[in-house]
């Protein structure tokens, strides 16, 4: 790509990104419209050419190879997409069941261990180390765990020391809630300042996306005050 | 008493645009001026250096790129340090994506790290392979750790696999480490069938959302390493001394939580001046 | 059903019970199971130019925008197929409107998170101070100006999340998993058939 398109792929991106930065005044408007139906067909089109060239790569060129039993993986393909058919959709139950009994032997094989005995197995260690810090952990750990799945028994009745340890879970699992939604908002801000970042360096940018701001919030601004992003907006 | 509930009430009641124009304030503001606050480093992180610095020269890492282009945004210090570690080691690298805007990825982060795939002689084809899209699903990432060349034979761009470095590469097990930067898509399923079943060490780069998910994970001994978002990738742009978008985002990082915290602060306090003190009224009747 | 269950033996039977023939069966299983997952694509490009084409027939509200839709689809995918993926209109559209707007959507959450927390975080119960305070501690310790002035907050953060915040990720894992199970026992005992198609009772 020459330089003057790749320029241009650039301040297109910026202006566009703010745009799309309009959902946040709250009101519908073209700008916003015009945005999200841009990412609806450009990202549309980049998954079916990054999905054919898949099966491609995969199924066609292992066939061309000598592996002819992936001749069913075009044929069940195909099967797959006449669920659209209103009269042979039943034709796509056989290759969903395939890919159903398939998909569960993948994730019960190895779930079990990763998800279930492993976990367990991490939380039921011995308490007792020479390191006070690392006790209080594994104290910790055991304690909330258990207590919290006490928490989550709906098809019993919740009386005696069952009731208090539920009640030491849901005020244990209010703690962890609060620690997470601090990880989670360092991880959208992370999003947001990373792309900020990205539309002010090399510092030739910053310009544009100052302008396109700019242009954007006076625009949505404008849109909202005539009455035009109602009329002129998707939705 | 008045006065007193018309600043409670403006504090229980702002419109919450204002939140958005402080944040966009307090995040574009340092960035483009930047302020140069200290960083400490996190145990984690320190961790997650000294696994990297145990692979070798000629070490064959799985590179696997599970991050759109939005988690990229986040991940992007991390992962810009980390094949800066990768290219000084000389390790090999076979690059993977996990969802479709991969593609877009290797133009961004190679241009990034430009200068030092020419100081070391980095090339595409000897020490880097990029096979591209191979997870769309559990059953590609299963089928792919169990017979490598099955299921991929050429590159990202159609040429030929074959006499590369990756002939080495049979199954999921012949990886020396798994090198993982996720948003959440294809790695549950990485853990499960190569890490699992193979036993191959594994290093996460992690969004800040899943970290929680990932601890436990850590924990469990299912993964050696893990960094946790901008911040840790931040912190190891300043382990290996080498300055990067993480660093330079730090400061809009402690301006964007401290606003929050200062909303936060504002909307308790105009909860208890006015909020609840309004239910008393309604509730009484007492003016 | 019998379709279910014997792919699901054949794949599953393997990995406790290796066996040559029996592993290379399971491997290629997976294989075609990937790229026939993989054809799905068709049948979301399909409904949505079933949709588009409802709102254009229709001239409903913004019925301009699926046209553009449509036409911004089929230039990326003939770009794509014909020019190849690493040149020309894709290649452009790519970095000029995939990757800005991906980023935009997921970064506008933090816009929204922050006034949710603004407007929603208040200490209205002992159960919630509880929540606020963590959040705090957390939220302070990974502002990095905080930890280089106050190395302590950094024990009492790391404490938050790699226990309580850890707790709950390894509880909700525990319990997706035993829902899993049991979903999968259901499915493969022929109790849950509805994503087959069928009724309850049918099979």
């Amino acid at each position: 790509m020459n330089e003057f398109l790749q320029f241009a792929a650039v301040v297109v991106g910026i202006f566009i990104s703010f745009a799309m930065y309009t959902t946040l005044y709250g009101k519908p408007n073209p700008l916003r419209s015009w945005a999200e139906f841009s990412y609806l067909g450009a990202a549309t089109g980049v998954s079916i050419v990054i999905s054919i060239t898949y099966i491609w790569n995969t199924a066609i060129l292992g066939i061309q190879a000598g592996d002819w039993i992936l001749i069913f993986s075009i044929i069940f393909g195909l099967m797959m997409i006449l669920r659209m058919h209103p009269e042979y959709s039943y034709i796509s139950r056989l290759p969903l069941a395939f890919t159903v009994g398939t998909g569960l032997a993948l994730s019960l094989r190895t779930q079990i261990f990763t998800s279930f005995i492993i976990q367990i197995n991490a939380t039921i260690v011995k308490l007792w180390t020479n390191v006070p810090l690392e006790f209080l952990y594994r104290v910790t750990i055991a304690v909330s765990v258990i207590t919290i799945l006490t928490f989550f028994l709906y098809t019993m009745e919740l009386s005696g020391p069952l009731l208090w340890t539920s009640r030491v879970g849901e005020y244990l699992m209010y703690i962890g809630f609060g620690a997470i939604f601090a990880q989670t908002f360092m991880g959208r801000l992370g999003l947001f300042v990373g792309y900020m970042e990205s539309l002010t360096t090399p510092t030739w940018k910053t310009p544009y996306t100052l302008a396109s701001a700019l242009i954007c919030l006076i625009a949505a601004i404008i849109f909202d005050r005539t009455g035009l992003g109602e009329k002129l907006s998707a939705g | 008493m008045a006065d007193e509930s018309g600043i409670y009430k403006k504090m229980a009641t702002y419109d919450k645009r204002w939140v958005y124009v402080v944040l966009f304030i307090t995040t574009l503001g340092p960035l483009i001026s930047p302020i140069g606050m200290p960083i400490g480093i996190s145990a984690m992180t320190k961790n997650y250096y000294a696994e990297l610095d145990t692979l070798q020269e000629g070490d064959i890492v799985f590179d696997t790129w599970n991050m759109e282009f939005s988690g990229y945004m986040e991940l992007k210090s991390g992962v810009l340090a980390t094949h800066k570690m990768f290219i000084e080691k000389g390790v090999k690298l076979c690059i993977a994506f996990g969802h479709y805007e991969g593609v877009a990825l290797p133009k961004e982060i190679f241009g990034k790290l430009k200068t030092w795939l020419d100081n070391y002689d980095y090339t595409e084809g000897e020490d880097y392979i990029i096979i591209g899209y191979v997870f769309p699903n559990e059953a590609a990432v299963a089928a792919l750790a169990q017979d490598f060349h099955a299921n991929v034979r050429v590159d990202w761009k159609g040429e030929s696999i074959e006499g590369t470095f990756l002939d080495e590469i049979q199954n999921a097990g012949d990886f020396d480490m798994i090198s993982d930067y996720t948003t959440g898509l294809a790695t549950t399923y990485i853990i499960n069938h190569m890490v699992l079943q193979y036993g191959v060490p594994m290093v996460e780069n992690s969004i800040g959302v899943s970290v929680p998910g990932h601890l436990a994970n850590l924990d469990a001994g299912l993964l050696q390493a893990l960094l946790a978002s901008t911040r840790g990738g931040a912190e190891l742009e300043f382990l290996i001394s080498s300055p990067g978008p993480g660093l330079k985002a730090m400061d809009a990082f402690t301006l964007g939580h401290y606003s929050l915290i200062i909303f936060i602060i504002i909307g308790n306090i105009g909860h208890y001046g006015w909020t609840r003190r309004s239910g008393a009224r309604d509730r009484t009747g007492i003016k | 059903m019998t379709i279910l269950v014997v792919s699901f033996l054949l794949v599953f039977v393997p990995y406790f019970i290796p066996w040559g023939p029996l592993d290379w069966l399971s491997g290629k299983l997976m294989t075609i199971a990937a790229v026939t997952n993989a054809f799905t694509i068709v049948i979301a490009v399909y409904s949505q130019f079933r949709r588009s084409g409802r709102f254009i027939n229709q001239k409903r509200k913004g019925w301009v925008y699926h046209i553009y839709l449509l036409a911004l689809l089929a230039i990326m995918t003939l770009s794509g197929f014909i020019f190849g993926q690493h040149v020309g209109a894709y290649e452009w559209l790519l970095l000029a409107v995939v990757t800005p707007l991906s980023s935009v959507i997921y970064g506008i959450l933090a816009f929204y998170m922050s006034s949710a927390g603004a407007r929603a975080l208040r200490a209205r119960s002992p159960q919630a101070a509880l929540l606020l305070l963590a959040g705090f501690v957390v939220l302070l310790y990974q502002a990095p100006l905080t930890g280089a002035y106050f190395p302590g907050i950094e024990g009492a953060a790391t404490y938050l999340t790699d226990t309580f915040g850890m707790s709950v990720s390894r509880m909700f894992s525990i319990s997706v998993s035993i829902g899993a199970i049991v979903l999968g026992v259901r499915m493969l005992t022929g109790k849950e058939v509805a994503f087959l198609g069928f009724g309850e009772g049918e099979e």
